[in-house]
């Protein structure tokens, strides 16, 4: 018994581990090294989940030809016809996930670049403000709408595993999204270790000195989001196809955005490695924290939900990362690049 | 489809506009005098309301007063939360050189541990009156005075009031003229000896009565949960930014138009395209935002309308 719960935790450790490396990761690129604070990650990644829950599904539904009612009805239709399908042809579901994935990534690359286009010139404060805003109205937009994701009855989404035996469903997403974690790591850290990386870091440092180099700072801006938005949507992605059905409310402003944030501030913006570092402690702290929910409020006697505790620790955690180690876990490393350490070695050599 | 011309409809929604706008306009003056004064913009005014809103419903539903009588105890205890969001959260930070988004990812950070405070606040305000906190409106409380609902009077009054007295401490007093020049020029009214910190807490203070009194008065139109300041504040942030962040007569500006497009616009545009509309007035609102950052990212105060017009 204990060994099968423990065995729980350690699986819901690395499924969510996995999932929010690839969202910290993708703020990384994005206020990390590029210094955007998007106030808005939610909207990506519930952009992920709307093109597993509203695109992939319709896509579905048109080629097994399931069509009328309302739409948590047709996807619950679709949902278990095409698991009948998975559970005899595994290749089939496989596709499935690339599919998802690969059109999740479009998807939140356009969306991306689109709603950062009215803001890409303001300023850092507008910026978020605005961010902000887009990404609420379309949290609430997706949430009364039931033609979009089903609204507040949610949509229903096949089971890409369900050629794996019931018991070992966890294990295969939590190989999955550590799958696609490692990816997206080894992407990103190609990717900033570029003269794009360094682009975006003087952006963040100095955006007049940017401008100065003929670079423009809003296209550098649109690009950085459509990257940062595509890579997020994954994550939206994966979630969905786990938790087999898509509703709006999984993705609030203080799981998708203010997490990832605390997660990139804890590790150490800037840097990928301490990035994934603060993700895991905070993953570990909050699935610890989940899971003993209820003794935490007998043994308290708190006579409210531990919910509302879990915000105001993660609230003064994040003051207090700001306050006391703004550099988070991992500083940011001085970049050296071929030249430069070839310079280091002269002066070196030199002092020598 | 027919629109048919309703004049009770038309009143009702008027009157629904008004009330909304000049709540607003409460948030977004506090959201703009926080931001002329620290350069932040405060991500957790949404919450301050909502702050209101528990201290009116605690005062009602404990010791039976009505939530009229209770805006200037709001008052009170929402000033000394704005006190307390400055010193505790913003100042520190402030001190060590922090960057303007450090500052507010910091507003974000106390946005969260005000929600968990209130949530735990409406649980254990349920357990003690046995009876749900975590959703509530006061409307059954409000009375008519000449077929007018009270709060449109009432929130009508506050705005009154709390603009002639801004405008008497600000332009008849020392202070306000310490105020203004430290508004416009920290730097050179430090110089002039003038103290900046105290008229830093001292915005902070009236953003967050004004947004508390604005919470009082909120549930009179509205359903209110602990999460409602997360929604919100994309209004307030709407009506500051429209009408334009660097002036207080912005806020009022912009309080109206958001306000009104999001009752009364929201509502035309129902009649055109049935009423499935009227669930999406904050996207109306998010329109004008957008239309504002593209035309004119200063506010409409920041327009330079003469020169505008000498141009053509």
């Amino acid at each position: 018994m204990e060994a099968i719960a423990m065995e729980q935790i350690i699986l819901n450790i690395a499924l969510w581990f996995g999932l929010y490396t690839i969202v910290s990761l993708s703020l990384n690129i994005e206020y990390g090294f590029a210094g955007i604070p998007n106030f808005g990650r939610a909207l990506a990644v519930l952009m992920g989940a709307f093109t597993v829950g509203g695109i992939m599904n319709r896509i579905l539904m048109f080629f097994f030809g399931i069509q009328g009612g309302a739409l948590t009805e047709a996807t619950g239709q679709l949902a278990s016809n095409v698991n009948g399908i998975i559970a005899s042809n595994p290749a089939f579901g496989i596709g499935l996930i690339f599919l998802a994935v690969v059109l999740s990534m479009i998807v939140g690359a356009v969306t991306g670049a689109l709603f950062i286009l009215p803001s890409a010139k303001l300023s850092e404060d507008y910026l978020a403000i605005t961010l902000l805003a887009i990404s609420e109205v379309a949290f609430m937009v997706f949430y009364y709408h039931t033609g979009i994701i089903g609204g507040y009855y949610g949509v229903s989404v096949p089971d890409v595993f369900a050629f794996i035996p019931g018991q070992y469903r966890s294990h295969a997403f939590a190989v999955l999204a550590l799958f696609f974690a490692a990816v997206v790591y080894i992407f990103v850290e190609r990717l900033l270790n570029s003269p794009y990386g360094r682009l975006l870091r003087a952006m963040r440092e100095n955006e007049s000195v940017v401008e100065a180099m003929g670079k423009s700072v809003m296209i550098l801006r649109i690009k950085t989001a459509a990257i940062g938005s595509s890579i997020a949507a994954i994550a939206g992605a994966l979630f969905s196809l786990y938790s087999v059905n898509v509703i709006a409310t999984s993705f609030s402003r203080v799981e998708w955005t203010f997490y990832p944030f605390l997660m990139v501030l804890l590790g150490g913006a800037g840097n990928n490695r301490g990035v994934v570092v603060g993700t895991f402690t905070f993953v570990l702290v909050k699935i610890m924290l989940t899971m003993y929910k209820y003794e935490i409020k007998s043994a308290l006697m708190l006579p409210f939900e531990a919910v509302w505790l879990e915000y105001i620790l993660f609230g003064l955690l994040m003051y207090f990362v700001l306050l006391y180690r703004p550099e988070g876990l991992i500083k940011e490393r001085p970049i050296f690049t071929a030249p430069i350490k070839k310079v280091v070695a002269k002066i070196k050599h030199e002092v020598a | 489809m027919d629109v048919i011309f309703d004049p009770e409809i038309t009143k009702n929604i008027i009157e629904g506009s008004l009330i909304y706008s000049n709540l607003l306009v409460l948030l977004s003056i506090g959201l703009t005098i926080t931001y002329i004064t620290t350069a932040v913009p405060n991500f957790a005014q949404g919450s301050f309301a909502i702050f209101g809103s528990y201290i009116a419903l605690t005062m009602l539903r404990l010791f039976g007063i009505h939530p009229y009588t209770s805006l200037p105890i709001a008052f009170i205890f929402g000033g000394l939360l704005g006190i307390a969001a400055y010193i505790f959260i913003l100042r520190p930070l402030i001190s060590r050189g922090a960057s303007v988004v450090i500052l507010m990812i910091a507003t974000l950070a106390f946005d969260l541990i005000l929600l968990g405070i209130i949530g735990s606040y409406s649980d254990t305000l349920a357990t003690i009156t046995r009876k749900s906190a975590s959703k509530f409106t006061f409307i059954p409380t409000d009375f008519t005075i000449l077929s007018f609902s009270a709060s449109l009077f009432v929130s009508s009054l506050v705005i009154i009031l709390i603009l002639a007295s801004l405008v008497t401490l600000l332009y008849k007093t020392k202070f306000g003229i310490a105020l203004r020049a430290s508004m416009e020029n920290p730097a050179l009214a430090e110089v002039m000896g003038v103290n900046v910190e105290h008229t830093r807490i001292f915005s902070w203070f009236l953003s967050g009565a004004l947004a508390a009194m604005a919470g009082c008065l909120l549930p009179f139109k509205y359903e209110v949960v602990p999460s409602t300041g997360a929604i919100i504040i994309v209004s307030i942030f709407a009506s500051s930014i429209v009408g334009g962040l660097s002036t207080i007569y912005g806020a009022l500006l912009g309080g109206y138009i958001i306000g009104f497009s999001e009752t009364s616009v929201t509502y035309g545009l129902s009649t055109i395209f049935g009423s499935g509309i009227l669930l999406y007035g904050r996207v109306v609102s998010l329109l004008v935002l957008v239309a504002t950052l593209i035309l004119a990212p200063k506010g409409l105060t920041g327009v330079k309308w003469r020169r505008l017009l000498w141009s053509k």
